[in-house]
């Protein structure tokens, strides 16, 4: 069984944010939800490299662990999904994610967040695949339909790759080897506990 | 637009600069490229925070990777769930082990039938406001540490979450009168909380709890009431701080502040439940006659004169309670 | 609400027939067929690639997938935001665009896109267009119909017509229309009777077209986006592709990758370009011609210059180097701020790394030296022999995603389509196309010297409706206005700009949205919106930046009460009374619409100078449905039906469509025979001169029969070299019935047949002649480029040795340059500002900023503050200040992004902004529901006077400016 992981390739990434909208448009992300983001380090200065960051579907994901309604859980594809019906927008999973990844809605008085939301690796929820219900709740399920998330296969420079972990490291490896240079996988360290084998 | 630099650390800028002149991927010949290795980065930021520019305006989301989530967790699922978890057993079992062995606390020269007003209405509501409060703010807050383990399994996952869904709106809006009963007490119980030297001697003949018929003296409140006084406005000092912090995330701080408050109150929670437990216990169903200082507001006088014998003292010096 | 597709698109190609069906067989299938093939050609494809991870089992989840949206089918169109020419594959159901999945089969952007392009669909959603035609009446928004419209706006146009004649009407058109769009504007204008028709490219690249052509042959990017993968060195000028271009950047980093190439970056901005160079050249704005000569100086010193190339290939070199001499290693740096020792060793570089690219944009046009900086590339490239070959070239990245289509279709003030120019010659030649008399065309014009005449550039325009018409050189002032898909914001002195907005008698925003225009004059009445559809919900073809043209399908419907430029111009045509005559040979289909593919035929039939004339609407068609067949570097069919075809038939695609010329990749490629796309500079200005031969000495393109340079041909000098008997009787008939009593002096160019084409190329022979390409451009007000100090200059110092073009006048108007650069404003507005593009929006940017997902990305308008900048005029991040402008009093007030991309003492505001007017909120200007999400100061709004000889494009990139804490 494919392991689904993210890889950004920051020497490919320019910030051109088409993971960013490909996410919107795919999901229907309503404004101020943020699943995907790019992050620019060192910025306007040299050695500046951009990152786009989203849920990585951690190994040991740190969200699952604090959640105190276990409203979490990974497919078979260790795809890290979550129930909104289930959730109630505690927010620990904020704290606990590397990644900045869950994502809340403002709802009602003070800052009291609505169920939370993050990026499915574009594989749906709970709900019964491609269902209309599935799809208002979390948006696109892809992989459902054989097909990878669309910030991937979108991202203008094939900087942010989207696969099988084993697939998309040995496609970064090869890049590393041809360029003579990469500067390791972003995340990886944290979320998988591997080394960016690069 | 580009504009949230928020936080960035100059080290972290600097650390990026040396792994930069460092060169630690060996470039191509015509390459002079060396950018920063994550994992060197990290080191060289000892745990703390990765973060850069993002165009969009949410401050948070310019923090790329935040390793002190994983401290956070572990500090969260170890030392204040397991630790807190035992303090709790520990607490209750010690509560009934005291009860085993010294059993009640009996008015020594029983009830003499003569009452004497202990406090007011005013006082017995800021108590009971707070109290009420503090116990469903206490059970709801244990339930989100505690309740996927002891609950959950259960009740199944939708009437578990149903349950503390409404547990975290209650805990939300019961922090405001409980602040208030806080406040009010505060406010009108500061000045009996002052320590004394009477209260050294009531600590060293050990609150008169431990041996039957000793009965230091104390004022309106004994040492060990201050005690309780001052953890429950400390206590809750912390915990309406940090749960406002909670409550109106990153208005004030950033996820390590986020973060820092979560543990604050999660452990102030612990403690605070604990302290709480021994006060419930030592008025209620550990002292005969307690109660009825928070029920009616009424004490016998016999019971007045053993545990708080300056204060009748004073107050029937004075011919009247006046408080 | 927008709803997305509900199901799979795995069950639709059963249901779907017809001739979608080879691009719907199978969509897991076909993303597999196209990652075999990239991983066959060893490029690691992404996402893509990492589609083998599905195991077998999900693939068997897809196919077995419900199937609930058995109306689900997919259509291709091309992205609209810029000139890289994405394929944008939509999903379409029940009439509604659900879904957008990649393309993979584009060699182009194989699936990829920016964030415009992947948020694109919003477009047809949008619930921020203009609905419906309205107008202003006493300062309010009124709902009207077309035909109300149509009728009120051409009553008014024939009133001004009767008072002040056909000049006084501009026709501001667009870089968005697709071809047939484009083509038709500019044959409307010339049948309305005026040169007063431009568009965008006036304000992008017109410098860099009167440069190149000038210099060998022809305006436009001579190699490709994806032939940077051949590249051995890549140099950025004055051009932030990650931001303007971003799937340009897969080509140029793949092509960094690969080759281990070094990528230079030349620019005043550390921009995210920059980011990814391996070394960045920080410069002063506008210094361009000091950093080139700067590097030729090295080049020349050291003797790296390609002697023979530039003996076969070059005219005038040796002028350059008598002006090349003067920028010593000290005196570069001395203007150009850059460090000799980075100068040599980026000289080096480019001359030990070939064959290198050199990508240009704003960067460099948009000065009051733009054609002479454009000039000093071209030579750059030409010394180092880089011009036609694989791997180097002048990569021109264009702006809009038509811009090249529509420069190529005439939508200027100097020239017809094809750049035929405004001869009488041409005349004839586009009456003959278009299949009307000569005679009815000049009667539609003031007279036979304003049909001559250039008219007034875009950036003028409000000087013409302003100035005293004494000093205008046509009748009247300009009384009406129309702004047919042109924001009004992206040109500078947006104060006078305003004023001339209000003044004038008719203003017409042809659009899909409100605009700047329509919101920022004070005007009560006479302002009409009419709301045109985007080129999604049309079809046509667009030129992307490389030349090749593609088609796009309708996706939807028009949204709304919007429709097509091309209807609107037939209901306008035929309110004014020519209808007849513009549609002569074009058909009108159901809908009072004209018939798309016709248009195209037209365009075939008459643009033959620039070989638009073999690309045929179904050979561009066939191109779209076979796009994977396609060599992702070469750009060559490798397989199917098109094999040996370049994609879209890049221009110049020789002759007719049925001689079935390939299309040419790389222009000026000796390497290939002309009939496989190969060619030499074009012979385009004399055989010799003051005894100097300007053709191709031993230089010629594979095959040719006549191995030297030799001049274009006509039938005459077919007929010298005995060729003309291969001509056919219907070829030889039509050139004669062109050429009446002098049939000898017809040109390749105005051969209708092609005929001259078709037997020259059969020789091997370039019909438009084998040049050498002019380093000396004589003609050019400076024919050898020397620098000029920005007329708005804080280096008084270098005024006197380097000065600004003495005033002058052109394009009917005066065009200041030295008056206004003798006066010293450095001391009150000491810092320099530029201006770029930010990736999320796109020009005037009332489409993007009206894009939820893209508006959200960048949500206030800002200046970018060195850090030492900001901390003197105690200026924070994220703080509000005024940044004011040396002319009109000019202010806006905008955030302060305080940031080392921008060097000490300079300045950068992205131009995308319009809505906010020196502090004031203009929101409640735009029409109720269709003002933008996002409002901000126009850079515009602040930048001054300058305008290049050449173009008229105006000076965006240096300027000063005065920033205070607000």
């Amino acid at each position: 069984m494919a392991r689904m992981k993210f890889l950004c390739d920051s020497e490919r990434c320019i910030e051109c944010n088409a993971c960013v909208t490909a996410c919107k448009n795919e999901n229907e992300v309503p404004w101020g939800i943020n699943r995907r983001r790019v992050v620019t380090l060192n910025d306007g200065a040299k050695g500046e490299r951009s990152i786009s960051m989203a849920c990585m579907h951690c190994e040991d994901a740190p969200c699952m662990a604090v959640c105190p309604v276990d409203c979490f859980y990974k497919t078979d594809e260790g795809v890290v999904l979550h129930s909104k019906d289930l959730c109630i927008g505690c927010g620990y999973c904020f704290y606990a994610c590397p990644f900045g990844a869950p994502q809340y809605p403002q709802v009602g008085n003070f800052g009291s967040r609505g169920k939370m939301d993050k990026c499915t690796f574009c594989a749906g929820g709970p709900e019964a695949d491609n269902t209309k219900e599935e799809y208002a709740k979390y948006g696109a399920n892809r992989l459902a339909e054989g097909k990878l998330p669309l910030c991937a296969e979108m991202c203008s420079t094939k900087a942010l790759l989207a696969g099988d972990g084993d697939v998309i490291a040995q496609i970064y490896k090869e890049r590393v080897s041809r360029r003579g240079y990469g500067s390791g996988a972003w995340g990886w360290a944290t979320a998988y506990k591997s080394g960016t084998a690069a | 637009m580009r504009l949230f630099n928020i936080k960035r650390t100059i080290w972290a800028a600097l650390a990026f600069g040396i792994m930069l002149s460092l060169g630690s991927v060996a470039p191509a010949s015509a390459q002079q490229q060396a950018p920063a290795d994550e994992a060197a980065l990290l080191l060289q930021l000892k745990g703390g925070p990765v973060t850069g520019r993002v165009s969009i305006p949410d401050a948070k989301s310019g923090v790329l990777i935040q390793p002190q989530g994983r401290d956070w967790r572990q500090t969260l699922e170890g030392p204040v769930k397991s630790a807190g978890g035992w303090l709790l057993v520990l607490t209750v079992v010690a509560l009934a082990a005291f009860l085993a062995i010294r059993g009640r606390i009996k008015i020594e020269h029983g009830m003499s039938g003569r009452t004497i007003e202990r406090f007011k209405g005013i006082e017995r509501f800021a108590h009971w406001l707070t109290a009420i409060c503090f116990v469903i703010l206490g059970l709801s807050g244990l339930n989100i540490s505690f309740g996927r383990s002891l609950l959950l399994p259960v009740m199944g996952p939708e009437a578990f979450t149903g349950l503390t869904a409404f547990g975290k709106l209650a805990h939300n809006f019961l922090s405001f009168p409980f602040v208030l009963g806080v406040l009010l007490m505060a406010v009108l119980w500061i000045r009996h909380n002052i320590f004394n030297a009477i209260d050294m001697e009531w600590f060293r003949q050990g609150g008169g709890l431990l041996q039957k018929g000793v009965h230091p003296p104390a004022g309106k409140f004994n040492g060990g009431q201050k005690i309780i006084f001052w953890l429950v406005v400390l206590g809750a000092a912390a915990l309406a701080v940090s749960g406002y912090m909670l409550m109106f995330p990153f208005y004030v701080t950033d996820i390590a502040g986020m973060q820092l408050a979560q543990l604050v109150h999660a452990i102030a929670g612990i403690l605070m439940v604990a302290v709480i437990l021994a006060h419930i216990y030592i008025g209620s169903i550990g002292m005969e006659g307690a109660f009825d200082a928070m029920g009616s507001g009424q004490v016998d006088v016999n019971w007045a004169r053993e545990h708080h014998s300056l204060w009748v003292k004073d107050v029937t010096a004075r011919g009247a309670g006046d408080d | 609400m927008l709803i997305k597709k509900s199901s799979t698109t795995g069950a639709a190609p059963q249901k779907a027939g017809g001739k979608l069906s080879g691009i719907l067989a199978g969509a897991a299938l076909q993303t597999m067929d196209r990652r075999g093939f990239l991983k066959a050609s060893g490029l690691a494809a992404g996402g893509l690639a990492a589609i083998s991870a599905l195991t077998p089992a999900m693939v068997k989840t897809a196919k077995a997938a419900p199937s609930s949206s058995a109306n689900l089918v997919k259509k291709k169109n091309i992205c609209t935001h810029c000139s890289v020419g994405c394929t944008v594959t939509a999903e379409v159901e029940n009439g509604v665009w659900v879904g957008q999945e990649p393309t993979w089969d584009s060699p182009i952007n194989l699936g990829t896109h920016c964030a415009k392009g992947a948020s694109i669909r919003e477009l047809t959603h949008g619930d921020r267009r203009l609905k419906y035609p309205m107008k202003l009446v006493d300062g309010k928004w009124t709902r009207i119909s077309w035909d109300t419209a149509i009728n009120e706006i051409g009553d008014k146009l024939l009133e001004i017509r009767q008072k002040s004649g056909p000049e006084s009407a501009y026709w501001l058109g667009s870089a968005k229309f697709s071809n047939e769009g484009g083509y038709l504007f500019r044959k409307f204008a010339a049948f309305w009777g005026t040169n007063n028709i431009d568009h965008q490219a006036r304000i992008c690249h017109s410098t860099t077209v009167a440069g190149v052509a000038n210099t060998w042959g022809y305006g436009a990017m001579t190699n490709s986006y994806n032939d940077i993968h051949n590249s051995k060195c890549i140099v950025i000028m004055g051009g932030n592709p990650a931001e303007a271009h971003p799937v340009s950047l897969q080509h140029v980093l793949r092509g960094k990758e690969k080759n281990r190439a070094p990528m230079v970056v030349i620019d005043p901005r550390f921009t995210r370009t920059a980011a990814h160079a391996t070394e960045y050249m920080r410069i002063r704005p506008g210094t361009d011609i000091p950093v080139i000569w700067g590097l030729l100086w090295h080049i020349f010193q050291n003797g790296w210059e390609d002697k023979e190339y530039i003996r076969q290939r070059v005219y005038g070199m040796d002028d350059i180097r008598a002006e090349v001499a003067k920028w010593t290693p000290e005196e570069t740096e001395k203007v150009t701020g850059v460090p000799g020792e980075q100068m040599k060793r980026v000289a080096e570089l480019m001359a030990k790394n070939k064959p290198g690219t050199l990508i240009w944009c704003m960067g460099v046009t948009q000065h009051t030296v733009g054609t002479a900086n454009v000039r000093a590339l071209s030579i750059l490239q030409l010394a180092l022999g880089n011009i036609g070959v694989e791997g180097g070239g002048a990569n021109i990245f264009r702006g809009h995603c038509n811009v090249q289509g529509c420069t190529d279709l005439g939508l200027d003030v100097t020239s017809l389509p094809a750049y035929y120019g405004l001869v009488e010659g041409a005349w004839k030649h586009w009456s003959r196309v278009w299949d009307v008399d000569y005679n009815w065309v000049l009667s539609r014009f003031q007279d036979k010297k304003f049909m001559e005449t250039k008219g007034i550039p875009s950036t003028r325009w409000f000087d013409a409706v302003m100035i005293d018409k004494k000093d205008l050189e046509q009748p009247d002032n300009v009384k009406a206005m129309f702004f047919w898909g042109h924001g009004g914001n992206t040109v500078p002195r947006m104060p006078e700009m305003r004023t001339g907005m209000e003044k004038v008698e008719l203003m017409v925003v042809v659009d899909p949205h409100p605009t700047t225009a329509a919101a920022l004059p004070d005007r009560k009445n006479g302002t009409y919106l009419l709301p045109a559809c985007t080129q999604l919900e049309t079809r046509g073809s667009r030129t992307a930046s490389n030349r090749s043209l593609q088609w796009g399908e309708q996706i939807v419907k028009p949204v709304f009460e919007s429709k097509p430029d091309h209807w609107i111009l037939y209901k306008l045509a035929k309110k004014l009374g020519f209808e007849q005559e513009l549609f002569k040979n074009i058909k009108i289909d159901e809908g009072d619409e004209p018939n798309v593919e016709d248009i195209l035929r037209e365009i075939n039939k008459g643009t033959i100078s620039i070989g638009y004339s073999g690309q045929s609407p179904e050979r561009l068609k066939e191109h779209m449905a076979n796009q994977g067949d396609f060599d992702i570097v070469s750009l060559r069919a490798t397989k199917g039906p098109l094999k040996g075809e370049f994609y879209g038939l890049p221009w110049p695609c020789w002759g007719t469509p049925e001689m079935k010329h390939p299309g040419t990749h790389v222009l000026y490629n000796t390497n290939l025979p002309v009939k496989d796309g190969g060619g030499a500079f074009r012979a385009r200005f004399g055989v010799e001169r003051n005894g100097v031969s300007l053709l191709a000495d031993g230089s010629y393109p594979l095959g040719s029969e006549i191995q030297d340079g030799h001049p274009e041909f006509t039938y005459g000098l077919l007929k010298k070299m005995g060729w003309d008997k291969e001509l056919t009787d219907a070829e030889r008939a039509t050139i004669e019935k062109i050429g009446g009593n002098n049939p000898d002096a017809v040109g390749w160019a105005i051969d209708l047949s092609c005929g001259i084409i078709r037997v020259t190329m059969a020789h091997g022979v370039q019909a438009m002649g084998n040049a050498k390409a002019r380093a000396n451009a004589f003609g050019l007000p400076d024919p050898i480029p020397v620098h000029r100090e920005p007329i708005y200059t804080s280096r008084r110092d270098l005024v006197a040795k380097y000065p600004a073009m003495a005033d002058r006048r052109d394009y009917r108007l005066p065009h200041l340059g030295k008056s206004i650069q003798d006066k010293d404003v450095s001391k009150d507005f000491p810092i320099i500002l530029t201006s770029g593009r930010l990736v999320e929006y796109e020009g005037g940017g009332e489409e993007t900023r009206s894009n939820k997902w893209l508006a959200e990305l960048q949500q206030n308008m800002f200046v970018e503050i060195n850090p030492e900048d900001a901390a003197r005029l105690g200026i924070k991040e994220g703080q509000n200040v005024w940044v004011y402008g040396p002319e009109n009093n000019a202010k806006a007030r905008v955030k302060a992004m305080v940031t080392p991309r921008v060097g000490k003492g300079v300045a950068f505001m992205p131009f995308h902004f319009s809505g906010f007017w020196q502090g004031v909120d203009q929101r409640k200007n735009y029409p109720p529901g269709a003002d933008p999400i996002v409002l901000g100061e126009s850079v515009n709004g602040v930048t001054t006077y300058g305008y290049d000889p050449v173009t008229h494009m105006h000076e965006n990139k240096a300027t000063l400016c005065r920033i205070e804490a607000a």
